[in-house]
């Protein structure tokens, strides 16, 4: 039993229509949610499978860090597929860097944001506090590099051609799907 | 209670000390003293930062299931465990890679535990390092 905290306006798409996204996690999963709808937090119970029920606490975490219910539920596609979370608070000194590096992160009309899924290959979201990043364990890496150095300051060219060589490197020796 | 009672097959403890650093595993017996199997990161790859990652996590755990199951055991209960205490509290990323791969050589997994140690408030948490 393992318990996970999720914001208010994300339960309701973690329940979906009438259930449907809760009962798609747990048929999928095996595994039973119990919902609070007051408090925001999720019970995570292991009905099947120890193995597939794994991953089921990462799934309803990413919905709640602002995943659609298809990227989350990707997480069980693939066995490497692995869920990380940054805490941008961590990495910054006060609401205002906060909110400045969460624009930098973000870019121009999310252009920053778009080179990163694109190039890596992973599927990257920004919400509140948090960065979250779903894909391959080496996609996964290039994004929280990329964020590193945007973090610390490394101007966006220098972060681009950081991914573009990235892309270059991932995409040569196997090409799992054509990334864009 | 758990599976590991019932039948009269043998079972055993895998501890998973999965940091970001390095992936350890060590499979004993139910009480935890005789140890049966174990590996690290460094006995799979050759470079130090690939030590942590799944890949060598599979590797290993194929390896230790092989010796696990010449030594009679059919089943595993896991422990997972992150560095814990002030440092990192989360397992690293060989953790999931360690058990799915384990099942899929073929022994039964029965409970997953976390044993990732919490401080009941202990020292002063390193700094942050860099991403």
């Amino acid at each position: 039993m393992q318990h996970v905290k999720v914001p208010q306006d994300r339960i309701g798409v973690l329940i979906g229509e009438g259930g449907e996204t809760m009962r798609e996690i747990e048929r999928r999963a095996e595994v039973r949610l119990d919902i609070d709808s007051e408090s925001g937090s999720v019970a995570i119970d292991t009905v099947g499978d120890p193995v597939t029920g794994l991953v089921a606490p990462d799934i309803v975490r990413a919905v709640g860090r602002g995943f659609t219910p298809e990227a989350a539920l990707s997480l069980l596609d693939e066995e490497m597929r692995t869920f990380e979370l940054i805490d941008l608070q961590e990495h910054t000194r006060n609401k205002n860097d906060l909110q400045r590096q969460k624009g930098r992160l973000i870019g121009e009309n999310g252009r920053t944001r778009e080179l990163m899924e694109e190039l890596s290959g992973a599927e990257v979201v920004i919400r509140g506090t948090t960065l979250g990043i779903i894909g391959q364990p080496e996609e996964v890496e290039a994004v929280r590099r990329a964020t590193g150095m945007l973090l610390d300051g490394a101007p966006h060219g220098a972060v681009y051609s950081f991914l573009e060589r990235k892309h270059n490197e991932l995409t040569r020796d196997f090409d799992v799907q054509p990334s864009d | 209670m758990s599976e590991s009672e019932n039948s009269g097959s043998k079972w055993g403890i895998a501890h998973v000390h999965a940091s970001f650093n390095n992936t350890l595993i060590t499979v004993t017996d139910q009480t935890g003293a005789e140890t049966i199997a174990k590996s690290s990161g460094g006995a799979v790859v050759k470079q130090n930062r690939d030590e942590a990652s799944p890949y060598a996590a599979m590797q290993m755990a194929q390896t230790v299931a092989e010796e696990v199951k010449a030594a009679g055991i059919e089943g595993l209960d896991v422990r997972v465990r992150g560095p814990g205490g002030n440092l990192n509290k989360s397992p690293g990323p060989g953790a999931q890679a360690t058990i799915r791969a384990l099942a899929r050589a073929g022994l039964e997994i029965g409970r997953i535990e976390d044993v990732t140690p919490i401080p009941h408030d202990g020292t002063r948490a390193p700094k942050n390092s860099r991403l």
